[in-house]
């Protein structure tokens, strides 16, 4: 005779930790049998105590479940707890189910409640779960008291893995970690840190070096938070790490876990590339959770730390193609441009290389761009665009590099290839690109190559572009300032007046006396007039006889004719000296005007009178005239 | 070939080969060459911190470029460092005085300075007379004069030496002591040009105060801006008194300030 299920009732659940909770509960009714035995009263009632752990952590919960077996359809007994002085209740829910057969024609009920109660202890050490009691049917049944062995605060063994799987649960679609193969409350037992609970979380604990492992970091509370200070994150020495998520607010989400509602924080989110291969680990991370609301209720701290994360990197699979680049690990995608496709000569080109994808942009290297005969390239540069889709790290690698053809005709850029690991696959691919014909135009007027004019193409704002041919000035001390330029300048025309003067002097050394008297006569008479001159200014102004006045003009004019004309007028009487100077073809007039000038010079000398100065003036103008005629007879004769 | 022929062929071949300047074929030009167009490919490719950098290294190899200061002000504008780019684009001009591109770069430039100096119109003498004579080749004024001269006293020489050409000698004579003049003339215009130039001086601080003395406590009478050109008159404890060309003068520090010539080029 089968048995035919009657209705069941089931507690309401809150999340698949919740889920999970009960269906370890059930099992974990049988499980108590081993524990202790079942106390049973008459009626049919059976009532036992089990626990999920007897040796947890003091900032573990230990679950106590009471099962009461009853053979009654409506009648499901009175639970009584006890004071449960060594801990405290944190959690608490009921499962019930009902089922009937058929036995000997009669129905028979079957009534199974299941209470199950989370437990907070309050200190390490051994402890005692008292008995529970039922009043059943006017009887009352006990369980047996459980001993749990408390160990200090994260000194507990591990918890036993539920061997069943969990039901489907509904927040999947929230939970970042879905699908990712990791629970990140995988061994947080309720309230598992009183209040709060540090949780840190990674998805993948052996990925490949390279590739994306998310780190998280959860605050679980069972009570309210204020807010968060001195989050101290893991210093991830042996990763590259990029931020994903760094909320500025608590924000947070109602969970169940492990039968406990509590709201979860998010509080850090990172990507984490691992550098290197072997075990390594993720250090704790530590914060001080603030709780209590303002002034009307008292403010508290505490700190919390999560655990250490251990993460065995896996090395990147043999079978490398060659030339692979170990930083190029992720889903790219590899594309090449230039532009403008045609040109003039000595035009530049922009030639554009992308890499796009997910996984570490940093780490990621591009392929290098050949010599290409024909085409001046400058140096790359490159710019990065790094992005974050569902949480995972990937962006935008552009290298950008400057080509300017330097001949006419079709110029290729070769298609460039670039390797990768791609961990999702766990393969090797070769990314190609394609190549880019450039057509090369004559130029209007560049010259091409390195002598090509700037052109203004790549300029920006108002300025003028950039040379792109440098000419070098001569700089230095200037050339008035060097030490030879002023000798330069003075030396010559010294050099000239001194040899000028050194040959007048080697002239003047060889030439003869007499001739050089001749030569002088003229300018000594005019010299000795300009004397009498003088005297006759002076002679006017103290009144002084007018003797030396005639007697410089007869000497100036006597010297003239000895020295010029060869004739010495003193020794000669007035007839001599007109036969003498007619025979040197002087004219009548010029001796009248003479020997008469002769003769007033002798008459004011010898009998001086009144002459007026008036009279020594025509004198003085009579002697020019006279010298000028005689001199000027002798240049002609 | 005549002697004065020979001579004047020998005076021009000496002028040639001093005023023209230095030719700079060797390894180390091909060098400096080709890190010019590693940083002109950095400029024109965006990276601003490596042209700038790449310039800046040719500078400090000693080489004097009017090209290789415009590209580096020019890059220096890019980053928005207006004094640094502005005195380079001064230095371009005092290695080229002719150079437009500089010009209209450094106007445009001085036309993007918020603070304007008042009264800028009102050039002084000194700075009028620079832009005038600052065009004057010196070096080639100074070798003219030079060469004119001694060809002056030469043929002066052989005048006197030699009275029989003294009549044929006598045209060429007076034209080269006329060239030597008209050089003469040159050459002081380009000293006093030069001079002025040395006492000019570029704000290179973002501003800087400009005191009533050279004390760090006196008084300030008003504020310098990166990019204004000044003239250095005087330097006392670390200040100098600098002439606007508005004519305000003031005390300023002088590490707020950069000569337009470096002590290298003098």
């Amino acid at each position: 005779m089968s048995a035919v299920d009657g209705e069941r009732t089931i507690p309401k659940v809150y999340g698949r930790a919740g889920v999970r909770s009960r269906a370890a509960a059930l099992g974990a009714a049988w499980l108590a049998l081993l524990a202790a035995g079942p106390s049973r009263a008459d009626g049919g009632a059976e009532f036992t105590a089990s626990v999920d752990r007897n040796e947890i952590g003091l900032d573990e919960t230990v679950r106590l479940d009471l099962t009461l077996t009853v053979s009654s359809k409506n009648d499901s007994g009175d639970l009584q707890l006890p004071s449960f002085r060594e801990f405290d209740v944190v959690g608490r829910s009921t499962s019930e189910q009902v089922s009937f057969a058929i036995s000997s024609g009669a129905p028979t009920f079957k009534r199974t409640t299941v209470t199950s109660l989370t437990l907070q202890p309050h200190r390490a050490g051994t402890l005692t779960i008292e008995p529970a009691h039922v009043n059943y049917r006017g009887g009352s049944l006990s369980a047996q008291p459980i001993t749990v062995r408390v160990l200090p605060a994260g000194q507990a063994p591990p918890p036993r893995r539920q061997a069943q799987q969990p039901p489907p649960d509904p927040f999947d679609a929230l939970d970042p970690f879905a699908g990712h193969g990791l629970d990140p409350f995988a061994g947080v037992h309720g309230n598992s840190a009183r209040d709060y609970t540090l949780k840190a979380a990674v998805d993948n604990d052996h990925p490949f070096v390279g590739q994306q492992v998310t780190y998280s970091l959860w605050l679980l509370a069972r009570g309210s938070v204020s807010s968060i200070d001195k989050l101290e994150l893991p210093k991830m020495d042996g990763f590259w790490t990029e931020e994903v998520e760094a909320p500025q607010q608590l924000v947070g989400e109602a969970r169940v876990i492990d039968g406990v509602p509590m709201q979860v924080y998010l509080l850090r989110k990172r990507a984490l590339f691992p550098l290197r291969a072997g075990n390594t680990t993720v250090e704790p991370a530590e914060v001080e959770v603030i709780s209590g609301m303002g002034m009307l209720f008292q403010r508290s701290s505490s700190k919390r730390s999560s655990a250490a994360i251990p993460l065995e990197v896996q090395p990147l699979p043999a079978g490398a193609p060659a030339g692979f680049d170990p930083g190029n690990v992720g889903q790219w995608s590899l594309t090449a441009s230039a532009d403008p496709l045609s040109v003039a000569d000595g035009q530049p080109v922009t030639f554009h290389l992308v890499a796009s994808g997910r996984g570490n942009l940093r780490d990621l290297q591009l392929p290098k761009l050949p010599a290409i005969p024909g085409l001046r390239a400058y140096d790359a540069t490159s710019t990065d665009k790094t992005n974050l889709e569902q949480g995972r790290a990937g962006g935008v690698r552009t290298l950008e590099q400057l080509l300017v053809p330097e001949r006419t005709g079709d110029l290729e850029i070769p298609a460039l290839v670039m390797d990768v690991f791609d961990p999702a696959a766990k393969e090797y691919r070769t990314l190609r690109t394609q190549p880019i014909h450039l057509a090369v135009k004559p130029g209007t007027g560049a010259l091409g190559g390195s002598q090509q004019q700037a052109q203004n193409l790549l300029t920006a704002s108002g300025q003028r572009p950039i040379r792109l041919k440098m000419t070098r000035a001569s700089v230095g001390t200037p050339l008035w300032d060097a030490s030879w330029f002023w000798p330069a300048l003075l030396v010559p025309p010294g050099l000239v007046a001194l040899l000028l003067g050194a040959r007048r002097a080697s002239q003047a050394l060889s030439s003869d006396p007499g001739e050089q008297r001749v030569k002088l006569a003229a300018s000594a008479a005019r010299r000795r007039l300009r004397g009498a001159e003088k005297l006759l200014e002076k002679q006017k102004s103290d009144g002084s006889a007018g003797i030396e006045f005639y007697a410089e003009v007869s000497r100036a004019l006597s010297d003239y004719l000895a020295d010029k004309q060869g004739i010495s007028a003193a020794g000669l009487t007035r007839e001599e000296l007109r036969r003498a100077l007619a025979e040197r073809g002087h004219s009548q007039v010029t001796i009248d005007k003479l020997t008469s000038l002769f003769d007033a010079c002798d008459q004011a000398r010898f009998s001086p009178g009144a002459e007026s100065a008036a009279a020594q003036e025509a004198v003085l103008q009579r002697a020019d005239a006279v010298l000028a005629a005689l001199d000027g007879a002798r240049e002609t004769a | 070939m005549t002697r004065a022929a020979s001579l004047a062929a020998l005076c021009a071949l000496a002028f040639a080969s001093l005023a023209a300047p230095g030719a700079h074929a060797g390894p180390d030009a091909q060098l400096s060459n080709r890190l010019f167009d590693d940083a002109n490919g950095a400029f024109l490719g965006g990276d601003l911190p490596r042209a700038t950098a790449a310039y800046q290294a040719l500078l400090e190899e000693g080489i004097a470029s009017a090209e290789l200061e415009t590209n580096l002000a020019t890059a220096l504008v890019r980053s928005n460092k207006r004094g640094a780019a502005a005195l380079h684009y001064e230095r371009a001009l005092f290695l080229e005085p002719g150079d437009d591109d500089a010009r209209a770069d450094l106007t445009e430039l001085r036309r993007g300075n918020v603070d304007r100096l008042e009264g800028e119109a009102e050039e002084s003498g000194v700075d009028a007379l620079y832009r005038l004579v600052a065009f004057v080749p010196g070096r080639v004024a100074a070798l003219g004069l030079v060469v004119c001269w001694l060809l002056a006293c030469a043929l002066f020489m052989l005048r006197a030496l030699s009275p029989g050409a003294a009549g044929r000698l006598r045209t060429a004579n007076w034209a080269a002591l006329i060239a030597a003049l008209v050089f003469g003339a040159m050459t002081a215009a380009a000293a006093a040009a030069h001079r002025v130039a040395l006492q000019r001086a570029v704000v290179t601080a973002e501003s800087a105060p400009a005191r009533e003395g050279p004390q760090s406590h006196a008084n300030i009478g008003f504020e310098l801006h990166e990019g204004t050109l000044v003239r250095i008159e005087d330097e006392q404890n670390g200040f100098a008194r600098v002439r606007l060309q508005n004519g305000l003068i003031g005390w300023a520090p002088l590490s707020a300030l950069e000569r337009v010539v470096p002590p290298r080029w003098n």
